[in-house]
């Protein structure tokens, strides 16, 4: 419950009567949320900007050579041997995909649960999702063989009669995500419409009218009318509840590709729940890092509170201990079992060559988020950024334990072996961030970051009572010009500095 | 079909002529032809309609689409690549049918014996080779130098032209010249004309070749007839002759007790006194059918119990029940003590403390305690007087079962005297002309000898090799040597079978010849053909007329021509007690030839240089091996970091010669003992060209062409042979402070890290007396199963989406026939031969030091080695188990591949189809036996010509990104079934071989047709020894494994028990308690 010092001070004690805990600070009227946003995608390109997407296009570069060199020789640049079949490619493919969750999570399962906190950061948290769906496309694409007839996964029927097998989990993946990447996008692109009108009418107001005709092309005519919002909340209730099994599903499916198999580790039947739980946990985290950084350049922590952050970090602990309690789960089970293997398999993991990767995993995903049982340090920008990083590496680190450590040593002893990554195997991986940041700084430069409609939706004035008397103000805003009484004017969009000092 | 209408008589009555008509029909209008034109408004033809164009098959319409059709595509196939002809033969050879191979008989000279062989021949191109059937020794098998001597001929570094010191390359008319110029005799007729066999009218005996006292011979040990003809002449006429084998004097002719030839199936009791009988044995294709015979418990039947007391660790000591590690030196000594406790031999001076050593006390009672032939065998490591205690120790106790064949040979002296004779007079300058056939003196024989600088001062060497090598170079003259695939020859194996070497292909290189004919233009001056040089020797001592002759071509040998058995000094006091005596703290250094390369013979055979070494299943490499204790004492290490092992090197220098090796810390390994190998550190000159690689290439290719370096000996290993001393070549010893550590961090490749089968049980070991009580003691081990049938634990996809038991596949094409296969692990030693015989015969690509050490090899056939019980530096046994795809009936690797690249066929073969392979690695992944093999690279991209045509036709080569492994060498399964299906017969048992069964001496492996009760493989798996690995995954192998069975010495078994082994035999305790 909130304390009395988070509140914004209530000028009249009207917003008792709404809601204890108010999702945006600042006392913001809809013109200040219009333009604490749009201004970012109008103004001239800052240098900053220009300087971080050079780096990012240097990662995406590292990643376009590592492919290149990838498919001219064959998988052997990476360091790959027999018993180890996966190593980096799935790990990072699977790391991509968790991280996708959040979006799809926040946009979708947070909708539906009217969970309106959501609105601040859930454009940003699904630009997240494609991208790093995106960024995991890349890795089960590169990692055949045979590149260049990856395409016979897909069910094209063809002179050759040939048809993909159902029974392989592989297949499953090529449905689940790519049917999860549809969705989101569509799911995404749906949440925008609103605010990209939003942005066509201030280019028109302004004169810029190419960029008016590019926006007015993809806003696809909207405009605002009571109409339109009936249409679009629909389809946005629908496709949230589209998206939500599939939230569910996709990791699930992603999982199969373990649990399915034979190998001690991996053939595991806790792994649907406790992926799509990792999933969550790193893909919260992925959004926190990305948050707390774009507040603060940006200047938006009036929209996304460190009351954002504090519930992002509840789910964080919840879903970090949720993947602790499967660790453990798992060494029960392996010892309950009564199979060698299975308890060997643990064993190794826990004391074998590859320990050090287990303990890494264990610290930052199951000890390091327990943390956030305080409230003083779920409140903390820098703890929350620090340990959003932290939980990443222990996802990736988990990812790379349940494979490779699976892999390296299975039933017949002869045929163990360890797995040592290569330069190429680095430079995917970071080639991969680099594609996942030039795709979220373009985002940010082209993009509104907040959902500005959404947000307005929760601001009081949205509320037709937030001004006793004054009926339908603030309701149904139109562009350009509002409707409800202006907030204070002459109050510069600053943080509230009680919160960030902490 | 197209049919066009082309007369219409309504078009022709509406135009008033002459009404044309084509039937009755047509001209009364009758019938169905009226009815159709009665139906529309045209004729049928004129117009598209489904009924009209029933009629004549097609409409117009139809037509000119088609043809319109055909001739964009005829337009489009311009836009393919070039269609490369394949040219038929101008003139078709008889009996060649392009696509069906044809077999020769022949044999590979080797070691002084030749091993009978039938060698498979594609269109005049010989691929694969095989064991001759027919034959006493080989019954069919091989060893594995055999199996991969092939590649030696498509060795692409081979020597081609003949060389000349200091004029470059010269012509062989121009060495005929020079050595009837040398021989001074007055040159018979022209040299060109004396090629054919038309003018061989000269005999060996005629006078002008280059024979006279300044002539030496350094020769390989060889059973030629024609070679021991031409040598008499040469002889006679006072050359000298001296046959050298890099492995040193032959102990047992020094001992003059004749050549052994054991029949261990008649034996109770084997002893080996560091005789790796199954291994480095000329013999051990016959030792290891009879050894297998001998340990064939089933039904009954009497095991033999094998002792064994080793100086190193190898697959022989592997295979005893009892197993003792001892130096070379000592182990001798040991002998001693059995020869005086079991009443032959003097004794030596160390043989009393062995008195009191159980294994001694048990080995010695259980020979004495009679009831069966005792069989005991001495290896090359042993001085001729152990050879002479072996041959007595058998004449009193073998019970036959040992015979000793009187080869015919003359005693020769040790060889180190005639090497040292020999040095001395080149440097004295009394040596004219010196001939090496065969040999590499200048590397193999020892630095002390100063061979290399009185090479020098010899005015006419000539060098016959396949290699331009080290002794080439110094050589006046090189001379191309024809692979013994390529020429006439003759033979005797082992047991003296009489074998003639008929060639299966033209020389590859038109100057290279064999040592025949060099040997005959030396000894007469004549350039003749080896054919007929065979011939004469033929009509002298074998099959002289041409039915005989041909008879002999086409068996392969000469029946009834082995040598008898002579005496053996049985009983007879043997005088030991002159053994030396060798130090506690001295090291002993003992020399063998290596398991892969041999003497070096094979150190330019990448096949060779890839298969991991029995034991230690190191590649690319020769090590210097110790035990723990010696290594700790030496203050040098072997570890095992992220999958690789970095040895420390160490400098070995002794008697004149220096090497470097890597440490290699051998668990078995006897302490103050180091064993190193011969064959490494070659320097072979190549005239092969190489193709260099652009920057481009440099910077972006990987690069996988191994052959791109030069020749692939070069650089790998070291050479230890100048450090042997000429008196005993195997063994020297060395103060252990004059051993130094040179560096550490050297990387070795080891296709297995791990030797202990941790707590499951691959490889399933019972005593006789378990089997004997619980025949079917090996089942127990199924832990999760046990008698459980598991059938109840159901497999995640049902039997149904199996190939072969689908009822709607039932009547298809090769269902008739569930193949399987059967290995049984007692008759297994381990030798390798199957693992070349797979590479041989599927076209397994080798992929380099570098990635072995990442886990990458591509052998579809992988030897697993593993040691059982003892200590970590002792273990009691080491067993070998083969593992390839065991073609599972519910495959997991089947189930997970994306794009159906691996399926079952029909007869139940679990098949990958690379075509339609797109890499994702998941079957591999998902395999838990892990016998996939990932083509990382394109391995074959560069294959040098000559290697491109060693590969087997009849198998895919692999691209890149493409799955592969075991197929049960579907190629001949189809092949026989054609053959069949021709014929309209089923397949008989046993007509379908692997290339793995084929190979395998002991007969360990057994492929059939599950389907029919009364198969071999269908019997042997009934057998109760018969288990699935990892059968409790439900993954129901079509390939099973029969256990191994022990037969310890009950007096020795408890002390083994008192010291629990660290890893469970693979019985379950509460099952048989």
């Amino acid at each position: 419950m909130a304390t009395p010092t988070t509140l914004a001070p209530a000028t009249d004690g009207v917003y008792k009567t709404l809601e204890d805990d108010p999702l945006v600070r600042g006392n913001l009227s809809f013109h200040d949320v219009t333009e604490m946003v749009a201004v970012h995608t109008e103004k001239r390109t800052p240098a900053a900007w220009l300087f971080w997407f050079a780096v990012a296009l240097g990662g995406l570069s590292i990643l376009g050579l590592s492919i290149a060199y990838l498919v001219w020789n064959g998988v052997g640049v990476w360091g790959l041997n027999v018993p180890v079949g996966w190593a980096f490619d799935i790990t990072n493919f699977v790391f991509w995909v968790g991280i996708g969750h959040a979006g799809t999570l926040i946009s979708a399962i947070l909708f539906l649960f009217r969970q309106r906190w959501r609105t601040s950061i859930n454009r940003a948290a699904e630009a997240m999702t494609l991208f790093a769906v995106a960024c995991a496309l890349i890795f089960p694409t590169f990692h055949v063989g045979r590149v260049w007839v990856v395409y016979w996964m897909l069910p094209i029927p063809n002179q050759m009669n040939m048809w993909p097998q159902f029974k392989s989990p592989l297949l499953w993946d090529v449905f689940a995500v790519s049917i999860y990447g549809t969705v989101s996008l569509i799911f995404w692109y749906v949440g925008l419409i609103p605010d990209l009108g939003t942005l066509r009418d201030r280019a028109a107001q302004v004169g810029r009218t190419t960029r008016a005709k590019i926006m007015g092309f993809f806003s696809l005519g909207w405009t605002g009318s009571n109409r339109h919002w009936r249409h679009y909340e629909r389809a946005y209730l629908i496709l949230a509840a589209l998206s939500t099994p599939l939230v569910l599903s996709v990791h699930s499916v992603v999982s199969f590709d373990f649990a399915v198999s034979i190998v001690p580790g991996w053939h595991t039947t806790i792994f649907p729940p406790y992926f799509v739980a990792g999933a969550i946990f790193s893909g919260f985290a992925m959004v926190m890092t990305l948050m707390i950084v774009a507040r603060r350049v940006y200047g938006l922590e009036n929209l996304i509170t460190v009351d954002h952050l504090e519930k992002m970090n509840i789910v964080i602990l919840v879903t970090g201990t949720i993947v602790g309690f499967a660790y453990i789960t798992e060494f029960f089970i392996a010892w309950y079992s009564g199979v060698i293997y299975e308890q060997f398999a643990f064993r190794n993991r826990a004391f074998g060559p590859y320990a050090w990767a287990y303990w890494i995993m264990m610290t930052c995903n199951l000890i390091s988020p327990q943390v956030f049982w305080v409230k003083r340090f779920r409140r903390s920008i820098r703890i929350s950024f620090i340990l959003s990083i932290v939980v990443n590496i222990g996802m990736w680190f988990e990812r790379f334990v349940i494979i490779v450590t699976s892999l390296h040593r299975d039933y017949l002893p002869s045929s163990w072996d360890y797995f040592v990554p290569t330069i190429w195997d680095f430079g995917m991986l970071i080639g991969s961030f680099g594609l996942f940041f030039t795709l979220f700084l373009l985002f940010l430069r082209f993009i509104p970051m907040v959902a500005i409609a959404e947000v307005k939706g929760v601001l009081p004035q949205a509320d037709p009572h937030f001004y006793d008397g004054h009926h339908g103000d603030g309701a149904g805003e139109g562009e350009g010009f509002s409707l409800h009484r202006p907030g204070p004017s002459g109050v510069p969009y600053r943080a509230d500095e009680g919160d960030d000092k902490r | 079909m197209i049919e066009l209408d082309v007369l219409s008589a309504a078009d022709v009555a509406a135009a008033g002529r002459p009404a044309a008509w084509r039937s009755r029909e047509d001209r009364t209008g009758a019938a169905d032809y009226a009815a159709a034109f009665r139906r529309g408004e045209f004729l049928p033809g004129a117009a598209d309609g489904d009924d009209l164009a029933a009629d004549t098959g097609t409409s117009r319409r139809t037509f000119l689409k088609l043809m319109g059709a055909s001739m964009a595509m005829a337009g489009l196939t311009g836009c393919r690549r070039p269609v490369e002809e394949i040219l038929p033969y101008a003139r078709k050879p008889e009996e060649v049918l392009e696509g069906v191979s044809s077999y020769y008989a022949t044999a590979m000279p080797m070691g002084g014996v030749v091993h009978a062989l039938l060698v498979q021949s594609h269109e005049g191109r010989p691929t694969k080779v095989e064991g001759n059937p027919e034959h006493p020794v080989s019954r069919g098998a091989t060893n594995v130098f055999a199996q991969a001597s092939i590649l030696n001929l498509y060795d692409p570094d081979r020597s081609r032209r003949i060389w000349r010191r200091g004029g470059g390359t010269a012509t062989w008319a121009d060495f005929v010249r020079t050595v009837q110029q040398a021989g001074g005799g007055a040159p018979p007729a022209a040299p060109a004309a004396a090629d054919t066999a038309a003018t061989a009218a000269p005999t060996v005996t005629a006078t002008g070749g280059l024979a006279n006292a300044g002539l030496a011979v350094l020769a390989e040990p060889t059973s030629s007839p024609t070679v021991e003809r031409l040598r008499r002449v040469l002889e006679g006429r006072g050359a000298r002759w001296i046959t050298w084998h890099p492995g040193g004097d032959d102990p047992a002719a020094l001992a003059g007790v004749g050549r052994p030839l054991y029949r261990f199936s008649q034996a109770r009791v084997i002893v080996s006194f560091d005789a790796d009988f199954l291994g480095d044995d000329a013999n051990s294709v016959w030792n290891s059918r009879e050894f297998a015979a001998s340990r064939r418990a089933d039904d009954g039947a009497p095991m033999s119990r094998f002792y064994a007391v080793e100086s190193a660790v190898t697959t022989t000591g592997g295979a005893a029940d009892h197993w003792k590690h001892l130096r070379a030196t000592d182990v001798a000594h040991f002998a001693a003590a059995v020869g005086q406790a079991l009443g032959v031999g003097t004794g030596s001076p160390g043989a009393a403390r062995y008195a009191s050593d159980p294994f001694f006390q048990a080995l010695v009672e259980d020979v004495r305690a009679g009831g069966g032939a005792a069989v005991f065998a001495a290896g090359p490591t042993q001085p001729p007087a152990v050879h002479a205690l072996c041959a007595a120790l058998n004449g009193r106790y073998g019970g036959g079962a040992v015979s000793y064949l009187s080869t015919g040979a003359a005693p020769e002296p040790p060889v180190g005297v005639a090497l040292q004779q020999l040095v001395a007079d080149m440097q004295g300058g009394r040596v004219q002309a010196l001939v090496m056939i065969g040999t590499n003196p200048v590397y193999e024989l020892p630095a002390g000898l100063g061979f290399t600088e009185a090479l020098g001062r010899v005015p006419l060497s000539i060098h016959l090799g396949l290699h331009r090598d080290e002794t080439a170079r110094r050589c006046t003259w090189h001379l191309p040597r024809q692979h013994y695939l390529e020429q006439w020859g003759d033979g005797r194996a082992y047991d003296g079978t009489l074998s003639v070497l008929q060639p299966l292909i033209a020389p590859l290189y038109p100057d290279s010849r064999s040592e025949i004919e060099l040997l005959a233009l030396l000894a007469t001056g004549q350039d003749r053909a080896g054919y007929d040089l065979v011939r004469e020797t033929m009509g002298a001592t074998g099959p002289g007329n041409e039915d005989a002759w041909r008879t002999a071509l086409h068996d392969g040998f000469v029946a009834d021509t082995a040598f008898p058995a002579g005496g053996a000094g049985g009983g007879a006091a043997v005088d030991l007690s002159r053994l030396p005596v060798l130090g506690e703290d001295d090291v002993e250094i003992v020399f063998r030839t290596c398991p892969k390369v041999y003497d070096g013979a094979f150190a330019n055979n990448a096949w060779m240089q890839e298969l991991p070494e029995p034991v230690t299943k190191l590649v690319w490499d020769n090590v210097a091996m110790m035990s723990r204790h010696t290594a700790e004492r030496l203050g040098v290490r072997t570890v095992l970091e992220d999958g690789k092992h970095w040895a420390d090197t160490i400098r070995l220098a002794l008697n004149g010669g220096e090497a470097t090796l890597p440490v290699w810390v051998q668990p078995g390994h006897p302490d103050g003992s180091i064993s190193v190998t011969l064959g490494y550190g070659r320097e072979i000159e190549s005239d092969r060209e190489r193709r260099g690689r652009g920057l481009a290439a440099r910077l972006f290719d990987k690069d996988t062409n191994h052959y791109r370096e030069g020749p692939i000996a070069n650089g790998v290993g070291a050479n230890v042979a100048p450090l042997r001393r000429l008196s005993t070549m195997a063994v020297d010893a060395v103060r252990a402070d004059a051993i130094g550590r040179v560096d550490g961090g050297y990387l070795l490749a080891s296709t297995q890290d791990h030797g202990s089968m941790e707590d499951r049980a691959p490889v399933r070991i019972g005593t006789l007396e378990e089997y004997r009580a619980h025949p079917d003691f090996a089942k127990g081990a199924d832990r999760y199963i046990g008698e459980t049938p598991w059938e109840v634990f159901p497999p995640l996809w049902g039997e149904e989406n199996s190939a072969s038991e689908d009822p709607r596949i039932g009547g298809a094409m090769y269902s008739d026939n569930q193949w399987g296969m059967t290995i049984d692990l007692n008759a297994c030693t381990g030798c390798n031969a199957c693992v070349i015989a797979c590479q041989s015969e599927n076209n397994v690509q080798i992929v380099g030091k570098d990635q072995v050490a990442r886990g990458r090899e591509m052998h579809w056939l992988r030897m697993d080695r593993y040691y059982v019980g003892g200590t970590a530096d002792d273990p009691e046994q080491m067993v070998m188990q083969p593992m390839f795809c065991v073609h599972c009936e519910n495959a997991p690797c089947e189930s997970v591949c994306p794009v159906y690249a691996t399926s079952h066929s029909p007869d139940g073969i679990n098949e990958m189809t690379y075509n339609r392979c797109i890499g994702t690695r998941y079957c591999s992944n998902n395999c838990p036996y892990k016998v996939r093999r990932f083509n990382f690279y394109n391995w074959s991209r560069e294959l040098p010509a000559e290697v491109q045509m060693a590969q087997n036709p009849n198998v895919t080569v692999r691209f890149r990104g493409v799955m592969e492994k075991c197929t049960y060498c579907v190629q001949r399964v189809r092949r026989v079934q054609q053959y069949a299906h021709i014929e309209n017969r089923p397949i008989r048992d046993g007509e379908v071989q692997t290339a793995c069964q084929q190979a395998c001496a002991s007969g360990a492996i057994v492929f059939g047709n599950l389907a029919d009760a009364s198969a071999r493989v269908a019997q042997l798996k009934r057998n109760p020894r018969s288990y699935e690995l990892l059968g409790e995954l439900a993954t129901k192998p079509r390939t099973s494994f029969l256990a191994r069975l022990r037969n310890p010495n009950p007096r020795l078994a408890p002390a083994t028990e008192a010291d629990p082994p660290p890893q469970p035999t693979g019985t379950r305790e509460p099952t048989h308690s």
